[in-house]
Protein backbone atom coordinates (compact mmCIF):
# COMPACT_ATOMS: atom_id res chain seq x y z
CA UNK A 1 0.00 0.00 0.00
CA UNK A 2 1.08 3.54 -0.84
CA UNK A 3 4.28 4.78 -2.71
CA UNK A 4 7.74 4.00 -1.03
CA UNK A 5 8.70 7.41 -1.89
CA UNK A 6 7.03 10.99 -1.94
CA UNK A 7 4.74 11.68 -4.59
CA UNK A 8 6.49 11.95 -8.10
CA UNK A 9 6.97 15.39 -9.62
CA UNK A 10 5.06 16.10 -12.68
CA UNK A 11 6.17 13.86 -15.71
CA UNK A 12 8.68 15.25 -18.89
CA UNK A 13 5.27 15.65 -20.75
CA UNK A 14 6.78 13.81 -24.26
CA UNK A 15 4.86 10.95 -24.39
CA UNK A 16 1.66 11.65 -23.18
CA UNK A 17 1.37 14.80 -25.40
CA UNK A 18 2.49 11.92 -28.74
CA UNK A 19 -0.16 9.73 -27.72
CA UNK A 20 -2.98 12.99 -27.59
CA UNK A 21 -1.73 14.34 -30.99
CA UNK A 22 -1.94 10.45 -32.54
CA UNK A 23 -5.44 10.36 -31.01
CA UNK A 24 -4.32 6.66 -29.82
CA UNK A 25 -7.02 4.04 -28.23
CA UNK A 26 -5.88 1.91 -25.38
CA UNK A 27 -4.35 1.73 -22.23
CA UNK A 28 -0.78 2.82 -21.04
CA UNK A 29 0.85 1.45 -17.96
CA UNK A 30 3.32 2.55 -15.98
CA UNK A 31 5.00 2.10 -12.60
CA UNK A 32 2.59 4.21 -10.69
CA UNK A 33 -0.73 3.74 -12.45
CA UNK A 34 -2.03 2.89 -15.96
CA UNK A 35 -4.05 5.18 -18.34
CA UNK A 36 -7.35 4.41 -20.58
CA UNK A 37 -7.21 6.07 -23.43
CA UNK A 38 -10.14 6.93 -26.03
CA UNK A 39 -8.87 8.98 -29.22
CA UNK A 40 -6.24 10.43 -27.18
CA UNK A 41 -8.43 12.10 -24.19
CA UNK A 42 -7.93 9.77 -20.94
CA UNK A 43 -11.14 8.55 -19.50
CA UNK A 44 -9.49 6.58 -16.45
CA UNK A 45 -6.96 6.38 -14.72
CA UNK A 46 -5.85 3.31 -12.33
CA UNK A 47 -3.04 4.51 -9.83
CA UNK A 48 -1.59 1.84 -7.02
CA UNK A 49 -1.33 5.42 -4.62
CA UNK A 50 -5.04 6.93 -4.77
CA UNK A 51 -7.90 5.10 -4.06
CA UNK A 52 -10.33 4.48 -7.06
CA UNK A 53 -13.74 5.07 -8.02
CA UNK A 54 -14.89 1.73 -6.13
CA UNK A 55 -12.96 2.38 -3.29
CA UNK A 56 -14.10 5.49 -2.92
CA UNK A 57 -18.40 4.94 -3.77
CA UNK A 58 -18.00 2.20 -1.54
CA UNK A 59 -16.56 4.23 1.43
CA UNK A 60 -19.21 6.97 0.90
CA UNK A 61 -21.61 4.46 1.84
CA UNK A 62 -23.02 4.76 -2.01
CA UNK A 63 -22.38 1.13 -3.29
CA UNK A 64 -23.05 -1.67 -1.26
CA UNK A 65 -20.45 -4.41 -0.16
CA UNK A 66 -19.21 -6.13 -3.66
CA UNK A 67 -21.19 -3.93 -5.47
CA UNK A 68 -17.89 -3.08 -7.27
CA UNK A 69 -16.93 -6.45 -8.40
CA UNK A 70 -21.15 -6.67 -9.20
CA UNK A 71 -20.19 -4.06 -11.75
CA UNK A 72 -17.23 -4.80 -13.16
CA UNK A 73 -19.13 -8.55 -13.96
CA UNK A 74 -21.82 -7.13 -15.25
CA UNK A 75 -20.16 -4.54 -17.84
CA UNK A 76 -18.53 -7.84 -19.37
CA UNK A 77 -17.40 -7.13 -22.84
CA UNK A 78 -19.55 -4.16 -23.59
CA UNK A 79 -17.83 -1.83 -21.57
CA UNK A 80 -20.69 -0.15 -19.53
CA UNK A 81 -20.06 -0.55 -15.69
CA UNK A 82 -20.44 3.27 -15.42
CA UNK A 83 -24.27 2.40 -16.53
CA UNK A 84 -25.19 -0.35 -14.64
CA UNK A 85 -23.75 1.54 -11.30
CA UNK A 86 -26.43 4.14 -12.54
CA UNK A 87 -29.44 1.45 -13.73
CA UNK A 88 -28.92 -0.45 -10.44
CA UNK A 89 -30.06 2.75 -8.40
CA UNK A 90 -27.02 3.02 -6.28
CA UNK A 91 -26.07 6.86 -7.97
CA UNK A 92 -27.57 8.76 -10.06
CA UNK A 93 -25.52 10.14 -13.45
CA UNK A 94 -24.60 13.14 -12.11
CA UNK A 95 -22.82 11.60 -9.14
CA UNK A 96 -21.21 9.19 -11.05
CA UNK A 97 -20.10 12.01 -13.50
CA UNK A 98 -18.17 14.02 -10.66
CA UNK A 99 -17.34 11.45 -8.41
CA UNK A 100 -15.66 9.69 -11.31
CA UNK A 101 -13.48 13.24 -12.30
CA UNK A 102 -12.68 12.89 -8.86
CA UNK A 103 -10.70 9.84 -8.80
CA UNK A 104 -9.74 10.25 -12.59
CA UNK A 105 -7.85 13.70 -11.29
CA UNK A 106 -6.73 12.06 -8.07
CA UNK A 107 -5.07 9.16 -9.74
CA UNK A 108 -3.54 11.57 -12.29
CA UNK A 109 -1.88 13.85 -9.58
CA UNK A 110 0.63 10.14 -8.81
CA UNK A 111 0.06 8.51 -12.52
CA UNK A 112 1.56 11.16 -14.30
CA UNK A 113 4.98 10.59 -14.01
CA UNK A 114 5.78 8.13 -16.45
CA UNK A 115 9.14 7.68 -17.98
CA UNK A 116 8.71 6.08 -21.30
CA UNK A 117 11.08 3.20 -21.13
CA UNK A 118 8.74 1.91 -17.95
CA UNK A 119 5.56 2.51 -20.06
CA UNK A 120 3.84 -0.27 -22.21
CA UNK A 121 1.20 0.14 -24.66
CA UNK A 122 -1.52 -2.17 -25.35
CA UNK A 123 -3.93 -0.61 -28.10
CA UNK A 124 -7.47 -0.81 -28.16
CA UNK A 125 -8.02 -2.22 -24.51
CA UNK A 126 -10.72 -0.68 -22.73
CA UNK A 127 -12.09 -0.29 -19.23
CA UNK A 128 -15.14 -1.88 -17.63
CA UNK A 129 -16.08 1.61 -16.67
CA UNK A 130 -16.76 2.14 -20.11
CA UNK A 131 -16.21 6.34 -21.02
CA UNK A 132 -17.48 8.24 -18.63
CA UNK A 133 -16.29 11.63 -19.36
CA UNK A 134 -12.71 12.04 -20.46
CA UNK A 135 -10.29 14.49 -20.22
CA UNK A 136 -7.88 15.91 -22.17
CA UNK A 137 -3.80 15.03 -21.66
CA UNK A 138 -3.09 19.26 -21.14
CA UNK A 139 -6.15 19.55 -18.83
CA UNK A 140 -4.81 17.01 -16.79
CA UNK A 141 -1.06 18.47 -16.28
CA UNK A 142 -2.39 22.03 -16.08
CA UNK A 143 -4.90 20.43 -12.81
CA UNK A 144 -1.99 18.28 -11.49
CA UNK A 145 1.00 20.81 -11.84
CA UNK A 146 -1.30 23.33 -9.54
CA UNK A 147 -1.89 20.46 -7.42
CA UNK A 148 1.92 20.16 -7.42
CA UNK A 149 2.71 23.55 -6.41
CA UNK A 150 0.45 23.75 -3.56
CA UNK A 151 2.11 20.50 -1.87
CA UNK A 152 5.36 22.03 -2.79
CA UNK A 153 4.61 24.78 -0.47
CA UNK A 154 4.42 22.55 2.07
CA UNK A 155 8.00 20.66 1.13
CA UNK A 156 9.87 21.01 4.90
CA UNK A 157 7.06 18.49 5.87
CA UNK A 158 7.26 16.36 3.21
CA UNK A 159 8.43 13.90 5.55
CA UNK A 160 5.30 13.11 6.56
CA UNK A 161 3.94 11.61 3.41
CA UNK A 162 5.09 8.52 3.77
CA UNK A 163 5.66 8.02 7.50
CA UNK A 164 2.91 6.49 9.83
CA UNK A 165 0.62 9.35 10.85
CA UNK A 166 1.15 9.79 14.72
CA UNK A 167 -1.19 12.67 16.00
CA UNK A 168 0.93 15.53 18.90
CA UNK A 169 -1.91 14.77 21.08
CA UNK A 170 -1.92 18.77 21.77
CA UNK A 171 -5.60 20.38 21.65
CA UNK A 172 -6.85 20.38 18.20
CA UNK A 173 -7.68 24.03 17.71
CA UNK A 174 -10.40 25.89 15.97
CA UNK A 175 -8.43 26.19 12.74
CA UNK A 176 -9.13 23.03 11.04
CA UNK A 177 -11.06 21.70 9.12
CA UNK A 178 -13.73 19.03 9.71
CA UNK A 179 -11.44 17.33 7.08
CA UNK A 180 -8.17 17.17 9.35
CA UNK A 181 -10.23 16.58 12.32
CA UNK A 182 -11.47 13.38 10.42
CA UNK A 183 -7.61 12.50 9.86
CA UNK A 184 -6.64 13.05 13.33
CA UNK A 185 -9.35 11.19 14.50
CA UNK A 186 -8.06 8.14 12.45
CA UNK A 187 -5.08 8.66 12.80
CA UNK A 188 -3.01 6.20 15.13
CA UNK A 189 0.80 5.93 14.54
CA UNK A 190 0.52 3.00 12.22
CA UNK A 191 -1.15 3.93 8.87
CA UNK A 192 0.75 6.43 6.43
CA UNK A 193 -1.17 8.74 4.98
CA UNK A 194 -1.97 6.87 2.13
CA UNK A 195 -3.24 3.72 3.82
CA UNK A 196 -5.68 6.69 5.86
CA UNK A 197 -6.71 7.23 2.11
CA UNK A 198 -7.10 4.38 1.02
CA UNK A 199 -9.16 3.51 4.70
CA UNK A 200 -11.98 6.72 4.31
CA UNK A 201 -11.87 6.16 0.52
CA UNK A 202 -10.68 9.70 -0.29
CA UNK A 203 -8.65 11.64 -2.04
CA UNK A 204 -4.87 10.83 -1.49
CA UNK A 205 -3.81 14.56 -2.64
CA UNK A 206 -5.83 15.79 -0.68
CA UNK A 207 -5.03 13.90 2.15
CA UNK A 208 -1.31 14.43 1.52
CA UNK A 209 -2.02 18.08 1.86
CA UNK A 210 -4.24 17.95 4.88
CA UNK A 211 -1.13 15.68 6.81
CA UNK A 212 1.30 18.05 5.46
CA UNK A 213 -0.44 21.04 6.76
CA UNK A 214 -1.59 19.57 10.10
CA UNK A 215 2.46 18.53 10.51
CA UNK A 216 3.21 22.43 9.66
CA UNK A 217 0.82 22.90 12.63
CA UNK A 218 2.21 20.84 15.01
CA UNK A 219 -0.87 18.87 14.89
CA UNK A 220 1.32 15.23 13.92
CA UNK A 221 4.49 14.66 14.25
CA UNK A 222 6.56 13.98 11.65
CA UNK A 223 9.75 11.84 12.03
CA UNK A 224 13.11 13.05 12.58
CA UNK A 225 16.13 13.55 9.81
CA UNK A 226 18.35 10.30 10.53
CA UNK A 227 20.22 10.65 13.27
CA UNK A 228 23.67 12.00 12.15
CA UNK A 229 27.23 10.12 12.89
CA UNK A 230 29.22 10.89 15.91
CA UNK A 231 31.18 13.89 15.41
CA UNK A 232 34.92 13.77 15.58
CA UNK A 233 36.60 16.67 17.47
CA UNK A 234 39.35 18.09 15.07
CA UNK A 235 42.56 16.13 15.63
CA UNK A 236 40.85 13.64 17.85
CA UNK A 237 41.99 9.88 17.32
CA UNK A 238 40.30 6.98 18.91
CA UNK A 239 43.32 5.08 20.48
CA UNK A 240 44.81 8.09 22.23
CA UNK A 241 45.12 7.87 25.98
CA UNK A 242 42.79 8.79 28.39
CA UNK A 243 43.68 12.44 29.85
CA UNK A 244 44.44 12.01 33.14
CA UNK A 245 42.08 11.95 35.81
CA UNK A 246 44.18 13.96 38.32
CA UNK A 247 45.10 16.63 35.58
CA UNK A 248 46.28 19.93 37.87
CA UNK A 249 44.22 22.41 35.68
CA UNK A 250 40.83 21.64 33.48
CA UNK A 251 42.28 19.82 29.90
CA UNK A 252 42.19 22.34 27.46
CA UNK A 253 39.88 23.11 24.77
CA UNK A 254 40.24 21.32 21.81
CA UNK A 255 42.26 22.96 19.12
CA UNK A 256 42.54 22.71 15.57
CA UNK A 257 46.29 21.43 14.98
CA UNK A 258 47.46 22.97 11.86
CA UNK A 259 51.29 22.18 11.01
CA UNK A 260 52.94 25.37 10.80
CA UNK A 261 53.67 24.79 7.29
CA UNK A 262 50.10 26.19 6.47
CA UNK A 263 50.46 29.34 8.41
CA UNK A 264 50.59 31.04 5.52
CA UNK A 265 49.35 34.32 4.10
CA UNK A 266 48.99 32.67 0.36
CA UNK A 267 44.80 33.13 -0.25
CA UNK A 268 45.18 29.62 -1.88
CA UNK A 269 46.45 26.98 0.77
CA UNK A 270 44.52 29.56 3.55
CA UNK A 271 41.31 28.26 1.52
CA UNK A 272 42.40 24.65 1.35
CA UNK A 273 43.28 25.00 4.90
CA UNK A 274 39.72 26.44 5.66
CA UNK A 275 38.41 23.46 3.51
CA UNK A 276 40.34 20.89 5.62
CA UNK A 277 39.06 22.63 8.74
CA UNK A 278 35.69 22.66 7.59
CA UNK A 279 35.76 18.25 6.25
CA UNK A 280 37.13 17.46 9.67
CA UNK A 281 34.66 19.04 11.48
CA UNK A 282 31.51 17.47 9.37
CA UNK A 283 33.06 14.12 10.14
CA UNK B 1 -25.05 15.65 -23.41
CA UNK B 2 -23.48 14.22 -20.12
CA UNK B 3 -25.78 15.45 -16.85
CA UNK B 4 -22.76 18.35 -16.05
CA UNK B 5 -23.21 20.00 -19.37
CA UNK B 6 -27.54 19.63 -18.91
CA UNK B 7 -27.02 21.13 -15.47
CA UNK B 8 -25.04 24.15 -16.60
CA UNK B 9 -26.84 24.32 -20.41
CA UNK B 10 -29.83 25.18 -18.00
CA UNK B 11 -28.40 27.76 -16.09
CA UNK B 12 -27.18 29.38 -19.11
CA UNK B 13 -30.49 29.07 -20.66
CA UNK B 14 -33.18 30.23 -17.08
CA UNK B 15 -30.20 32.27 -16.03
CA UNK B 16 -30.98 36.05 -17.37
CA UNK B 17 -27.79 38.21 -18.22
CA UNK B 18 -25.60 34.69 -17.87
CA UNK B 19 -22.06 34.89 -19.85
CA UNK B 20 -20.17 31.65 -18.64
CA UNK B 21 -21.03 29.49 -15.97
CA UNK B 22 -18.48 26.10 -15.11
CA UNK B 23 -18.11 23.77 -12.40
CA UNK B 24 -14.50 23.47 -10.82
CA UNK B 25 -12.34 21.66 -8.71
CA UNK B 26 -10.84 24.02 -6.39
CA UNK B 27 -7.31 22.29 -5.06
CA UNK B 28 -6.51 21.81 -9.12
CA UNK B 29 -7.98 24.81 -10.42
CA UNK B 30 -9.44 22.54 -13.34
CA UNK B 31 -13.15 22.98 -14.91
CA UNK B 32 -14.43 19.87 -14.79
CA UNK B 33 -17.89 21.48 -17.23
CA UNK B 34 -17.39 24.73 -18.75
CA UNK B 35 -20.14 26.55 -21.02
CA UNK B 36 -20.97 30.34 -22.37
CA UNK B 37 -19.11 32.48 -24.49
CA UNK B 38 -15.03 31.97 -24.48
CA UNK B 39 -14.63 35.30 -26.54
CA UNK B 40 -15.81 37.20 -23.43
CA UNK B 41 -14.20 35.25 -20.98
CA UNK B 42 -11.70 32.37 -20.98
CA UNK B 43 -13.76 30.20 -18.27
CA UNK B 44 -10.76 27.78 -17.71
CA UNK B 45 -8.73 30.88 -16.71
CA UNK B 46 -11.30 31.88 -14.46
CA UNK B 47 -11.87 29.11 -12.97
CA UNK B 48 -7.58 28.25 -11.98
CA UNK B 49 -7.44 31.72 -11.03
CA UNK B 50 -10.47 31.93 -8.74
CA UNK B 51 -9.31 28.41 -6.69
CA UNK B 52 -6.93 30.39 -4.51
CA UNK B 53 -9.84 33.07 -3.75
CA UNK B 54 -12.24 30.16 -3.09
CA UNK B 55 -9.80 28.06 -0.76
CA UNK B 56 -8.74 31.56 1.13
CA UNK B 57 -12.39 31.76 2.07
CA UNK B 58 -13.13 28.47 2.83
CA UNK B 59 -10.28 28.22 5.39
CA UNK B 60 -11.35 31.82 6.88
CA UNK B 61 -14.07 30.15 7.52
CA UNK B 62 -13.13 26.97 9.06
CA UNK B 63 -10.92 29.25 11.50
CA UNK B 64 -14.04 31.35 12.86
CA UNK B 65 -15.93 28.55 13.47
CA UNK B 66 -18.95 30.28 12.39
CA UNK B 67 -21.77 27.76 12.10
CA UNK B 68 -23.44 28.57 8.65
CA UNK B 69 -21.75 27.75 5.87
CA UNK B 70 -20.54 29.16 2.80
CA UNK B 71 -23.62 29.32 0.16
CA UNK B 72 -21.80 31.74 -2.25
CA UNK B 73 -19.68 34.49 -2.86
CA UNK B 74 -19.98 37.61 -5.27
CA UNK B 75 -17.60 39.58 -6.98
CA UNK B 76 -18.90 43.21 -8.27
CA UNK B 77 -16.87 44.30 -11.17
CA UNK B 78 -18.05 47.48 -13.00
CA UNK B 79 -19.98 45.62 -15.76
CA UNK B 80 -19.94 41.76 -14.51
CA UNK B 81 -20.86 40.17 -11.26
CA UNK B 82 -19.38 36.72 -10.84
CA UNK B 83 -20.78 34.77 -8.48
CA UNK B 84 -19.16 31.57 -6.41
CA UNK B 85 -21.15 28.89 -5.09
CA UNK B 86 -19.41 26.09 -3.34
CA UNK B 87 -20.99 22.81 -4.05
CA UNK B 88 -22.00 21.35 -0.78
CA UNK B 89 -23.82 17.54 -2.11
CA UNK B 90 -21.14 14.80 -0.98
CA UNK B 91 -20.14 13.66 -4.11
CA UNK B 92 -19.31 17.40 -5.21
CA UNK B 93 -16.83 18.24 -2.08
CA UNK B 94 -13.49 20.24 -3.06
CA UNK B 95 -16.04 21.71 -6.02
CA UNK B 96 -17.46 25.13 -6.70
CA UNK B 97 -20.17 26.31 -9.32
CA UNK B 98 -18.56 29.70 -10.81
CA UNK B 99 -21.52 32.14 -12.70
CA UNK B 100 -20.16 35.04 -14.73
CA UNK B 101 -23.13 38.04 -15.53
CA UNK B 102 -23.41 40.91 -17.27
CA UNK B 103 -24.55 42.83 -15.32
CA UNK B 104 -26.43 45.54 -17.44
CA UNK B 105 -28.73 42.40 -18.15
CA UNK B 106 -29.03 40.09 -14.71
CA UNK B 107 -31.41 39.67 -11.40
CA UNK B 108 -29.14 39.33 -8.88
CA UNK B 109 -31.49 37.96 -6.56
CA UNK B 110 -32.95 35.96 -9.18
CA UNK B 111 -29.87 34.27 -10.14
CA UNK B 112 -28.43 33.11 -7.07
CA UNK B 113 -31.70 31.90 -6.66
CA UNK B 114 -31.17 29.74 -10.12
CA UNK B 115 -27.65 28.81 -9.45
CA UNK B 116 -28.56 26.81 -5.93
CA UNK B 117 -31.06 24.74 -7.95
CA UNK B 118 -28.30 24.08 -10.62
CA UNK B 119 -26.35 22.85 -8.04
CA UNK B 120 -29.23 20.17 -6.64
CA UNK B 121 -29.39 19.75 -10.70
CA UNK B 122 -25.38 18.63 -10.96
CA UNK B 123 -25.78 15.64 -9.19
CA UNK B 124 -29.54 14.29 -10.56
Amino acid sequence: MGLPISPPPPAPAGLLDRFAAERVTGALSGPHGCFYFLDGAVYCIESTAAPGLGSRLTAAGKLPPQGWEHAAEAAGERRTGGRFLVEEGWLTQGELEICHLAALLDAAFFALELPPEAASFTPGTAHWLGVIRPVSITALQQATARRRALLDRLQPWAAADTSPVIPAGTPVPAATTRRQRRLLDRADGRHTPYELARLLGESAFATLLDIRLLAAAGLVLVPPPPAPLPRRRPGACLDAPPAPATAPHPAPAPQRSVPDIFDTTDPNIALLVRLRTALEEEL
Amino acid sequence: MAQMETALSDAMSSIEGAVGVALVDYTSGMALAALGDNQALDLNVAAAGNTDVVRAKMRTMEMLELTGSIEDMLITLTNQYHIIRPVTGKSGQGLFLYLVLDRKRANLALARHRLAKVETDLEV
